[in-house]
């Protein structure tokens, strides 16, 4: 039996048994080459549930503000590893009701990333395909056809993933895949390490760059399941101003640090914000360096075990910051 | 954010060789400002320990560059990184935050949880390319005028080797 048979067999359940009044997994897009959220509310309709290397969105996003919307509803939700993470997150600052959760675990071994395929097209891909494991077909509206071997496709955050397997779920739909040894390995932070010896200088003027493009358009606040004062924003503030409305690389910077300041200890590099970007800009130099110093200073994984707090809401009187 | 208190610089540092402390204020120093004006610096306090000991050292008469300006806040548990952050948007040189001494916060553990964030913002703040030597974050309790003397003259000289910073966007 399929991941996919597995989690529409336990959303049918669910939503017959009446353990939850919707049911949050993923479905087809506008073509088979996408995947977006699904909300089901009958357990008739949940063929539509779908399940393979696509499913990228990470839906803990729709359970952080008003929790339960609406009030007193008990949901269903799908989870991968880092999507859990980000539940942890929540449910260790208890901003969500365990109670009124009914969370599906989906063990996951990558999620391949759109926009790398995309490059290797001139044209629009109408439907990607999963002919074996382990390998990506992708159709263009011309008829043009490749196929990828699914690692060399992987979204960067993949190819370093710690978490397979969610850290907290219910049900879990299929085995679980094989997990790195946590207590032996160190995480990988190859990928920001070109960055990290650039010079000063040169650092600021790549970020001047990269962030000259951004239109500060929320998406990747909106889509951040831990970045949740999402309608009390400080970045939207007027009064007092923090961000100012000027149309700038200064504002873009300072609006990004607003963002990566306020999810420290909390995000777990689930990297919805770098997918969300419409203009593509790699936020996570920034998340992964955070969750760098946090790991060297705490030893901290955001969101990886419920019985912890984030770090930066308790205090160790046997810290050793500062002089 | 708090207000910039100058009255507080001007009076714990009353002679020093810095010209026109008072006359490049006012907005962004980004474009057409000369490159060889007086660095400019915002020092975040608490109010018990670290505005204290700024007030000792005036007192004192303990001479200290009149770089800096002053902002005085509840706690350095009220402190955000992004304080920071925005003072060298818009357009500080350096930025020195100071507070009680762990064990000694008015509110008894603010500044526990404020070390924790200072020492993060510190890594941020450097892997924004801002170099370390803008930003510092020290304890000075109400008694130790000297140790502030030291602190924002040893601090001041660090930023003034590296001189102004123009035309970044943080």
């Amino acid at each position: 039996m399929s991941r996919q048979d597995h989690i529409r067999e336990f959303a049918a359940k669910a939503l017959a048994d009446g353990r939850v009044d919707y049911f949050i997994g993923w479905k087809q897009g506008h073509s088979s080459s996408e995947a977006i959220p699904a909300f089901v509310k009958e357990a008739a309709a949940v063929e539509e549930l779908i399940w393979n290397p696509l499913c990228h969105h990470n839906l803990v996003t729709f359970l952080k503000r008003n929790m339960p919307d609406p009030t007193g509803a008990k949901i269903g939700v799908c989870v991968k590893g880092c999507d859990s993470r980000t539940l942890g997150a929540l449910l260790q600052e208890e901003l969500v009701d365990k109670d009124k959760l009914y969370v599906v675990g989906v063990p996951c071994d990558g999620i391949v990333d759109r926009r790398k395929l995309e490059k290797e097209f001139a044209d629009e891909i109408v439907d990607i395909a999963f002919p074996e494991k382990g390998k990506v077909a992708a159709t263009t509206r011309k008829g043009d056809r490749k196929e990828f071997a699914q690692d060399q496709v992987l979204l960067e955050n993949c190819t370093r993933c710690r978490y397979p397997n969610p850290v907290y779920s219910d049900d879990t739909a299929g085995p679980l895949e094989i997990e790195p040894d946590r207590g032996l390995t160190a995480p990988d932070w190859s990928d920001i390490a070109d960055y990290e010896n650039l010079s000063d200088d040169d650092k600021q003027a790549l970020l001047e760059k990269i962030y000259s493009t951004c239109v500060r358009c929320f998406a990747c606040i909106n889509v951040c399941p831990v970045c949740f004062c999402w309608d009390k924003c400080v970045n939207r503030s007027r009064q007092p101003e923090l961000v100012s409305q000027k149309v700038g690389t200064k504002e873009n910077l300072l609006f990004q640090m607003v963002h990566m300041f306020h999810v420290a200890g909390r995000c777990p590099s689930c990297g919805a914000c770098d997918r969300a970007c419409p203009v593509e800009i790699p936020l996570y130099l920034l998340h992964r360096k955070m969750n760098k110093e946090i790991y060297d200073m705490f030893g901290f994984e955001p969101g990886a075990k419920l019985d912890e707090k984030p770090v930066f809401q308790v205090f160790d009187l046997k810290d050793q910051f500062g002089d | 954010m708090a207000e910039v208190n100058n009255n507080q610089a001007s009076g714990a540092a009353t002679q020093s060789a810095a010209p026109g402390a008072a006359g490049a204020a006012g907005g962004a120093a980004t474009t057409g400002a000369p490159a060889d004006r007086p660095v400019k610096i915002i020092g975040i306090v608490c109010n018990w320990c670290s505005y204290a000991g700024a007030d000792t050292a005036g007192v004192g008469r303990f001479k200290q560059p009149a770089n800096l300006r002053l902002v005085r806040v509840p706690c350095t548990g009220r402190i955000d990184p992004l304080f920071a952050l925005k003072a060298f948007e818009k357009g500080a040189d350096g930025v020195l935050i100071s507070g009680c001494h762990p064990g000694d916060c008015h509110y008894s553990e603010g500044n526990y949880y404020a070390r924790r964030k200072f020492e993060l913002a510190e890594r941020m703040i450097h892997h924004l390319g801002i170099p370390k030597e803008r930003f510092k974050w020290t304890w000075v309790s109400a008694s130790e005028g000297q140790r502030w003397q030291k602190v924002v003259t040893e601090f001041v000289a660090g930023v003034e080797k590296l001189g102004p910073r123009e035309g970044r966007a943080l």
